[in-house]
């Protein structure tokens, strides 16, 4: 059934962009690859691997594994407004309601046997202990191997060759379960693919920066957590390409309205996933989110005759990886770049890893004079919602910006 | 003169190390009346472990304390470990990379985080450091475990009144004062005349934190027969460390840490959901009749883990009662109806 769902929308979006062959389309593209991608983990044909957020995908690629953080799935179905089903499935079994939506509604989807069972699991510390846990479940339910990706809180020498050794470790699991050695060069190349993605990632990024801003509320709406799914293909970069050309193209023939841009707003963390009005609601108040915290690139380029290491150090660079300073100094220095007037923390209910410092992220941000708006929102499970209130404290928050 | 004063939160800490440096250990129980302030710096949704704990350090109810160790072993954790340098910026604090499995290689990393620890310790006070010292303090520390070991085993074999709370004094001792008082504590526990009492439903409670003697009196007078305190307050705080193979105290610790009864946050990736069987194995080497489960509101590490432990108590044919709450003396006075019911209906 699921594969049929992707198949259809495949097709869909292909029939679209073949409509307009010279099209740019970006959006459409992703939306394209990331169904591909369902397609995939959902035939019968493909290796797959369930992963933490973290994992190296660059890496999984080049050695023919279909691999996908799981919070991804829960993502997906709260956008297709059917994540409450597997989250009662899951409070069901006795699955704490207090815990993280994403993980519950995967969950609950593993529980009704509605993801595909993975060949193998690849866990990660980072970003949560919650997420580990999910991969521990996984592995017992589904009956499969189980390998972990301990990722140190510091960058130090021991962290660095602690986590190169563990990838290394990892690509001979991989190895262990595909039959098929992992390839240097294969290995080489794609992290070329990852280093020319990356490039074109701080294009768009640069570009997202002008003012007014060539990006609307949604374009880069979790961009930057999903393209790492594509890293180390050419797929990959040709997605990046697509958004920095649209982006490009935008500014060429001055596409964005600068009244729509009179506050320029920063995203902290992840979006809400289920349908909801964020654009309208901003737009009213002629104010739109430029960045997204999570959308930036942290690390060096990639260094194929060091591959291990490479990956262990972008892993390490990511703030979510790091301590609180780490990640208030990080936000402060979007708020800088991108010229924001202000920031929306949504406050993931169930996140203790994202959400626990919300008073120290405030605290950093007024520090550089960017008032932050603090919502109690649960970004997946939108059956406590209280859209009105939300809708209040946005008017509040863009009146008391605006002055 | 009285030595220096270290906090740690998390049983991950060892404090054999800390101890070698020349500073008492004083693990920072969420405890006391300071008022709710935890909200200004840490979203309500984490642990009252981790809130409580900065409560205390926000109303400077820590008093000689003027260095923390943070183990990286939960989310919730490294946010208290975020905030405490918000909180008490005088302090001298470390954090300690802690893997989430037991490999060989998560057991090589600890060990270099555990000797990164101890001389860091050893500096911050001005000593010299010293392996020697360390496994002369671990040599202290194992008495005490095997001495601990001795009243466990009294626990599960007869009901005696008053023991689980004698033995959960002890380990306070140990975290809050020193290794030596603990010792001297439990020796004295094993020498005395305890005498048993029948009528009792022997139960075998785990969890994260249950460390107020306080509590395991209530369940006694509630018919518990408590036969093992399987928390990180408890028992698996005080685990025997190994130093039979190897020179090294710190892989010896890294090794003993790592492959102990674990905490719901560390995981045998060779077994995964192992927890739930070690649980099934400790109750029935305990002479349980039933499992009683504590956790705290928001532990994600024991939360996601309960329906696995449940299903594994299920197929062992052990009865199980789960509570969850926030450690204090209320909460758990809340709960009797439940434990009353849940002991009456085993029957003794």
């Amino acid at each position: 059934m699921m594969y049929d769902y992707f198949s259809s929308i495949v097709s869909g979006i292909t029939a679209k962009l073949e409509e307009d062959p010279h099209g740019i389309h970006a959006r459409k593209r992703y939306a394209l690859a990331v169904a591909a991608l369902g397609q995939r983990l959902y035939s019968e044909n493909a290796r797959i691997a369930w992963c933490g957020v973290t994992a190296p995908f660059d890496l999984l690629n080049s050695m023919g594994v279909t691999s996908c953080f799981v919070e991804f799935v829960g993502a997906m179905l709260a956008s297709t407004e059917t994540a409450e089903l597997f989250m009662q499935e899951a409070e069901d079994a006795g699955y704490a309601a207090d815990s993280c939506a994403y993980h519950r509604a995967v969950t609950g989807a593993m529980l009704k046997s509605a993801m595909p069972v993975p060949d193998f699991i690849i866990g990660t510390s980072s970003p949560c202990t919650a997420g580990l846990a999910v991969m521990e479940n996984m592995a017992k339910q589904y009956r499969k191997d189980l390998f972990v990706l301990n990722v140190p809180q510091s960058e130090s020498p021991a962290a660095v060759r602690f986590l190169a050794l563990q990838i290394e470790e990892m690509a001979g699991f991989v190895a262990g379960h595909t039959g098929q050695a992992l390839s240097k060069n294969r290995l080489g190349e794609a992290l070329e693919l990852t280093n020319e993605a990356t490039v074109l990632i701080k294009e768009i990024y640069g570009l997202a920066k002008q003012k007014p801003s060539p990006v609307d509320s949604r374009f880069l709406n979790n961009f930057g957590v999903v393209i790492t799914l594509f890293m180390g293909t050419r797929e990959g970069v040709d997605i990046c390409r697509a958004f920095r050309d649209e982006l490009s193209h935008r500014i060429a023939t001055s596409a964005m309205d600068p009244s729509q841009e009179r506050i320029r707003l920063m995203w902290v963390q992840n979006r809400i996933q289920f349908p909801f009005p964020m654009e309208s609601m901003l737009g009213d108040s002629g104010a739109k989110i430029v960045v997204d915290e999570l959308n930036d690139v942290t690390w060096e380029p990639m260094d194929p005759d060091n591959p291990f290491e490479s990956i262990a150090r972008r892993i390490l660079s990511i703030p979510f990886s790091r301590n609180v300073d780490s990640r208030v100094a990080h936000l402060q220095e979007l708020a800088r770049e991108y010229q924001i007037d202000g920031a929306i923390n949504p406050c993931h209910w169930g996140c203790r890893q994202g959400t626990g410092v919300r008073g120290i992220i405030s605290n950093g941000l007024r520090e550089i004079g960017v008032p932050v708006l603090n919502l109690e929102i649960d970004c997946v499970d939108s059956r406590n919602l209280a859209k009105g209130q939300i809708q209040t404290r946005f008017e509040a928050f863009t009146e008391m910006i605006q002055g | 003169m009285k030595n220096k004063i270290l906090g740690f939160t998390c049983a991950y800490a060892p404090v054999p190390i800390i101890e070698a440096a020349g500073f008492q250990a004083f693990r920072v129980l969420p405890q006391g009346e300071c008022p709710d302030q935890a909200g200004q710096l840490l979203h309500d949704n984490l642990c009252p472990h981790v809130k409580r704990v900065l409560d205390r350090a926000l109303d400077n109810d820590l008093p000689g304390v003027s260095a923390m160790v943070f183990v990286n072993s939960c989310d919730s954790m490294r946010r208290v470990a975020d905030a405490w340098r918000s909180a008490r910026p005088g302090d001298q604090v470390m954090v300690l990379d802690l893997p989430s499995t037991n490999t060989p290689s998560s057991i090589d990393f600890l060990a270099t985080e555990y000797e990164r620890m101890a001389r860091t310790f050893f500096t911050w006070n001005n000593l010299t450091f010293s392996r020697e010292r360390v496994r002369e303090r671990i040599n202290v520390w194992n008495d005490l475990s095997q001495t601990l070991a001795l009243l466990e085993t009294k626990m599960g074999e007869a009901f005696y009144p008053g023991l689980a709370a004698e033995v959960q004094t002890v380990v306070n001792t140990a975290a809050t004062d020193s290794v030596d008082a603990a010792l001297a504590m439990a020796k004295a526990a094993v020498t005395k005349a305890w005498v048993p009492a029948g009528g009792h439903a022997p139960v075998f409670l785990f969890g994260n934190l249950l460390f107020d003697p306080k509590v395991f009196d209530l369940f006694e007078r509630w018919n518990m027969h408590v036969t093992r305190l399987d928390f990180c307050t408890g028992s698996r705080f005080v685990s025997t460390v190994d130093l039979s193979q190897t020179d090294d105290p710190f892989a010896a610790l890294a090794r003993s840490y790592m492959t102990g009864p674990p905490c719901a946050r560390t995981m045998d990736i060779t077994r995964p959901g192992s927890i739930a069987q070690k649980i099934v194995e400790r109750a029935g080497a305990s002479n349980a009749r039933a499992v009683m489960g504590f956790t705290l509101k928001f532990c994600d590490p024991y939360l996601a883990r309960i329906p696995g432990i449940r299903q594994a108590l299920q197929a062992a044919g052990l009865p199980f009662l789960m509570l969850e709450g926030d450690c204090t003396m209320g909460d758990i006075g809340q709960q009797q109806t439940r434990i009353e019911a849940f002991t009456e209906m085993l029957g003794v």
